[in-house]
């Protein structure tokens, strides 16, 4: 199967042609560890017959090497992670943004408007270069504001923790129209508070009169995004084109139903990067979906409550 | 159980009576020599006190049997009638100052502790807690502790001991728990104190300071990191197992939890083994000490933090050589990381190191310059004129104590712990003449 006929096959898969998932991941896998050097490297000789068991490429691996399977020179985008320093920032380079945006759009519409509404998005997360958020919500179509102005037809806001709390502590108050909903996506970033996502909930209900709120979890290594089941729900919808794993640290198997581990997510729509990737954060399975339960502390800061002081 | 305000109270009137007794009945050095003793029980291998220790602290603190059981060599080891002597000696000029008024040059003058000290204990290590009660009786003050959630036994097991050889004296000590929340039993604590030494994070001791009233000596002890230095001098093929010995041990003991273990191991290049080679050492020393002194249970977040470390540089180390890992092969007990980036990286603790290399001293400053105001201890290798050198320039940087690698967790009693005397800035004055 040439390159193009396997990402024909995933963009099929995501568009929802039956296909076998475990089929089609074994597929990625040997494109992967064939056209990308450091996972050769680190799959060694490895002898891998179902998806969960196919090596997962740690995040921070994207700080340091290129985690690509085709000359990072031509890639259309990269996106980068929030990292103090330049040096520091995860990479995730993207020679065709079709398969992002087949995974993101529908994915995104099947979640916040499964009443098939449409409404204009108002995102309150600026519109910055190499964000992989950002790039998502301008391909959403959404229209990029620094405040919220009153509106009379309903509205779905999108934005990080850090910007509906940054909002709230100003005191700010708006009451949107019934059938308005937002879009909250995780990111305390430089906020010395931190709230429960379910104090969050409460906070924009409040203080936006929205009821439907739901969480978006991404990240900038990842091309498919995950959502709250319904608002309300904590546990994160998997579309049929991923799998989410739950790791026990501790011995690096699949942690036991209901105990708490690593999440590990296979994205077919990470073709061109690597479709096994583990994260740093910490979940548990419920259902046939997963509960995020943070992010593991000092993943990047580590110490017993160092304060690095600015250079 | 959780202390009432009430009985924060009662403890302070209890302990403030047993204070004005122990005045009129005992001498400093009757003082010295009560907790000398007391210590000196703990240290038999059958020592009651030890196995209860062992049998208790487990539990609450994580620690391993085992490691409780070198905790107790390493605390209680130390309190000796000479060095509890020397350290009233070093820092008052002489221990006499507390029993009589002394001449000093053209001044008869006395020291007198404060009437109540109020101890706010942090879990991490047991040791700093113990001697905090240490010094409040050699000053012969009340002391009322607040222990730590972590670890409720050995500030307790120590009283009740020091009970068996000096009761009076345990009276003038009394031990409560209460949830740091409870911000009424912690004001009460603190309010009629004349010194509290509270100890734990940056924001723990902030909150506490606003909550002593102003006319009490506030001294806090915030979390602090450390670090290793060895000189080229020291990286030869006779000196290197010792030295990996050495550093395994200030690494692992207390699990890393200690704010005087080492995060990361500098290894000066151009010395006849280059700096990998030390690595390589370490690890066998880690697996050495590990089968002698396992590591305590972690939790599901402290394990996940080791894993993701460990295998971002195991994703790393197959495609650049600039990093190597090393760690067991099953577990998660110990991991070493060599990785050129020179940058001061901070562990995620229980037993994960960084050994990095450098081209000198200087460049280790500029490295560390960032974390300078949170650096306790920087341990050394071998203790030479080259090196002294360079510890004169870490004190210009504040750090708090140079040693030698292998003494990091052994601090001399009459160290300045965080820089500062231990018992001059608690005393108070009175002058004739």
């Amino acid at each position: 199967m040439t390159k193009t006929d396997l990402q024909d096959r995933v963009l099929a898969f995501i568009g929802g042609a039956a296909d076998d998932f475990n089929d089609l991941a074994l597929a990625v896998f040997a494109f992967q560890r064939e056209h990308n050097l450091p996972y050769r490297n680190y799959c060694g000789h490895r002898v891998v017959e179902r998806w969960q068991d196919i090596p997962a490429v740690p995040t921070s691996a994207f700080k340091h090497l290129p985690i690509a399977c085709f000359p990072v020179a031509e890639a259309v985008a990269e996106f980068h992670t929030s990292g103090t320093t330049a040096a520091q920032a995860g990479k995730h380079y993207f020679k065709t943004l079709a398969l992002y945006d087949a995974a993101c759009v529908p994915n995104f519409r099947a979640h916040l408007f499964p009443d098939g509404a449409t409404m204009p998005l108002l995102s309150l997360v600026p519109d910055q270069p190499h964000s992989s958020l950002a790039y998502m919500i301008r391909r959403l179509g959404a229209q990029f504001v620094d405040r919220l102005a009153p509106v009379t037809e309903p509205v779905c806001v999108l934005g990080t923790a850090f910007h509906f709390l940054n909002l709230f502590d100003a005191g700010f108050r708006l009451k949107l129209p019934a059938g308005s909903r937002v879009m909250e996506t995780g990111g305390f970033k430089g906020r010395a508070r931190e709230v429960s996502k379910r104090e969050l909930h409460r906070l924009i209900a409040e203080r936006l009169g929205v009821t439907m709120i739901i969480n978006e979890y991404g990240m900038t290594e990842l091309s498919t995004q995950f959502y709250d089941r319904q608002p309300g729900s904590d546990c994160k919808d998997v579309p049929p084109w991923a799998r989410v794993l739950i790791m026990d640290p501790a011995t690096g198997r699949e942690a036991q139903p209901g105990q708490r581990g690593l999440i590990r997510v296979f994205d077919l729509a990470n073709l061109w990067s690597a479709m096994a990737i583990q994260t740093e954060d910490l979940g548990v399975a419920v259902g046939n979906g997963f509960e995020i339960l943070g992010r593991i502390a000092g993943a990047d800061v580590r110490g017993c409550s160092l304060n690095a002081e600015p250079q | 159980m959780s202390a009432t305000v009430q009985q924060i109270q009662e403890a302070i009137a209890h302990t403030g009576a047993a204070r004005e007794l122990l005045w009129a009945s005992r001498t400093t050095d009757a003082v010295i020599h009560a907790l000398a003793e007391t210590a000196r029980r703990w240290l038999p291998a059958d020592s009651p006190w030890r196995a209860r220790a062992i049998e208790q602290a487990p539990e609450p603190t994580g620690f391993s049997p085992e490691m409780v059981n070198a905790i107790v060599d390493l605390i209680f080891g130390q309190l000796t009638h000479a060095a509890l002597g020397e350290l009233l000696d070093r820092e008052l000029g002489s221990r006499r100052v507390l029993d009589e008024f002394s001449l000093r040059g053209h001044l008869q003058t006395h020291a007198t502790g404060p009437r109540l000290i109020t101890h706010i204990l942090a879990g991490n290590v047991p040791a700093p807690g113990i001697l905090s009660i240490c010094c409040g009786l050699l000053l012969r003050s009340a002391n009322l502790v607040k222990l730590s959630a972590r670890d409720p036994v050995f500030p307790a097991l120590f009283v009740e001991s020091l009970r068996e050889v000096d009761a009076p004296l345990a009276d003038c000590v009394a031990v409560l728990d209460w949830p740091r929340t409870e911000t009424d039993v912690t004001k009460a604590a603190l309010a009629e104190a004349e010194a509290v030494l509270a100890y734990g994070d940056d924001r723990t001791i902030a909150a506490l300071r606003q909550l002593t009233p102003p006319a009490a000596k506030f001294i806090g002890y915030g979390h602090k990191v450390s670090f290793a230095v060895i000189a080229r001098e020291a990286m030869t093929a006779e000196q290197l197992p010792l030295l990996a010995e050495r550093a395994a041990f200030d690494i692992s003991i207390y699990d890393q939890q200690g704010c005087l273990s080492p995060h990361v191991i500098y290894v000066e290049e151009r010395g006849a083994l280059g700096p990998r080679r030390f690595a390589t050492a370490l690890a066998e020393a880690m697996t050495a000490y590990q089968q002698r002194v396992p590591r305590g249970a972690l939790t599901v977040e402290e394990t996940a933090q080791i894993t993701t470390i460990r295998t971002g540089y195991q994703f790393r180390a197959e495609s650049d050589r600039r990093v190597s890992v090393w760690a067991p092969p099953t577990s998660n007990d110990w991991l070493v990381v060599y990785d050129d980036d020179p940058s001061f990286s901070p562990s995620c603790l229980n037993r994960t190191v960084f050994v990095k290399p450098t081209d000198g001293f200087p460049r280790v400053l500029t490295n560390v310059r960032r974390f300078a105001s949170q650096i306790s201890t920087v341990g050394v290798a071998p203790m030479n004129e080259r090196v002294m050198a360079f510890a004169g320039d870490l004190a210009q940087m504040g750090v708090s104590r140079v040693c030698e690698i292998g003494e990091m967790q052994r601090p001399p009693l009459a160290w300045h712990h965080d820089g500062r005397p231990n018992l001059a800035e608690l005393v108070r004055w009175t002058d004739v003449g």
